[in-house]
């Protein structure tokens, strides 16, 4: 997975810093989480969106990995190509939407085909295998995460299981 | 903001492995999702000792037209589905793989087949709305449209169960769709196989060669 880096580097030596646990106060503002919760430590991995059927709705998963040792939550979701996209669990066979997902402290937040998911609505074209919808992910806790998710066949399944 | 690298990520792993002894792990997290192992192509397909009669199903198709889903399938290799158009997940793949496996058939195999997909959703799921998004799939599949109750009964009898649309508190409508494909026999006409969730390309590709002749795959 590819990700825009933004000022990347700089806030990675402050998140070294902060891991030393003692002298929080002076953390990097950027970081969100909140005081004495530890910090979260979010990557995105096998993002993809399936091919849809047509320009009303796609779906898009991914895999986010927390390192860090608080949690956070997945809140809202925007892309220029949809004019709304919601964060959706699967009860049983009804696919309802949330408010958000928990992405655990150590541990990883799944969206996955039959599972979580999101939905993209109100479609500016309709996505095509082979291209990527930019897509930017807000948590409660961290900054937001830009991702490039690849379009991928509408009968895509991704090798690892997620 | 902040955005990562994946070395910045690993560093951070390594820095994360102090944190933790900071306390504040704090609710014992776990995973949000359990996502179970993409079942080995094997187990996709469930044939059954005792195979589902077809439903007596009369209902509208995607010409607005009366489709007697017993008639118009005698002896022909069918694959019925319960699923609606507003579905991002599922529905799509489901009727996709069905598709993509089904265009690897010869050209003759393929005009026996067929392919229905049964809406769980009648009110949004006019003919209309279901021709079209059937079309972006395969246009020769067939969309069945009607009164919901006699829908539900219908896919009840192949032991497959969902409730009707509702409204959430901001008032979307929420719907279930089936979660297996039952193939019936053209030999029988009796529903004789599942797929479930997990089958992908791959297994329709490998299985439908089978159903068309009414064998076990």
């Amino acid at each position: 997975m590819r990700r825009r880096l933004g000022p990347a580097a700089l806030v990675i030596a402050g998140g070294l810093a902060l891991a030393s646990c003692g002298g929080s106060g002076s953390g990097s503002a950027s970081s969100g989480s909140g005081a004495g919760s530890g910090e979260t430590e979010l990557s995105v991995s096998s993002a993809y969106m399936p091919q849809p059927v047509s320009d009303e709705m796609a779906a898009g998963f991914f895999t986010i990995t927390n390192k860090g040792g608080a949690a956070d939550e997945l809140t809202s979701v925007t892309s220029d190509i949809a004019g709304q996209i919601t964060v959706h669990e699967t009860a049983g066979q009804a696919m309802q939407e949330v408010k958000s997902l928990k992405v655990p402290a150590h541990g990883e937040l799944v969206l996955s085909s039959g599972g979580n998911h999101l939905m993209f609505e109100r479609l500016k074209r309709k996505p095509k295998e082979g291209q990527t919808v930019s897509v930017e992910l807000r948590f409660a806790h961290s900054g937001p995460v830009k991702i490039e998710m690849p379009v991928k066949s509408a009968t895509y399944t991704p090798k690892t299981g997620h | 903001m902040r955005t990562k690298t994946f070395a910045a990520a690993a560093l951070l792993a390594a820095a994360s492995l102090t944190l933790t002894a900071c306390g504040s792990g704090g609710d014992s997290d776990k995973p949000v999702t359990v996502v179970s192992e993409q079942a080995g192509s094997d187990k996709a397909a469930t044939v059954l000792d005792q195979p589902f009669e077809k439903p007596d199903l009369v209902l509208t198709d995607t010409h607005g037209k009366k489709y007697d889903l017993r008639e118009e399938t005698k002896g022909k290799p069918t694959l019925i589905y319960f699923g609606y158009t507003h579905c991002p997940d599922v529905c799509p793949s489901t009727m996709s793989n069905i598709a993509v496996a089904a265009k690897q058939l010869p050209k003759a195999e393929q005009d026996k087949l067929r392919v229905v997909l049964v809406t769980t959703d009648p009110d949004r799921d006019t003919p209309a709305e279901l021709g079209k998004w059937l079309k972006g799939i395969d246009p020769r599949f067939v969309g069945l449209t009607g009164d919901f109750a006699t829908i539900q009964a219908g896919a009840r009898t192949l032991g497959i169960a969902f409730d009707p649309p509702r409204k959430d508190k901001n008032g979307k409508i929420v719907s279930e769709h089936g979660t297996q494909v039952i193939a019936f026999s053209p030999k029988t006409d009796g529903g004789y196989v599942l797929f479930d969730e997990e089958a992908g390309v791959d297994d329709y590709t490998k299985d439908l060669p089978k159903i068309l002749k009414g064998e076990k795959p």
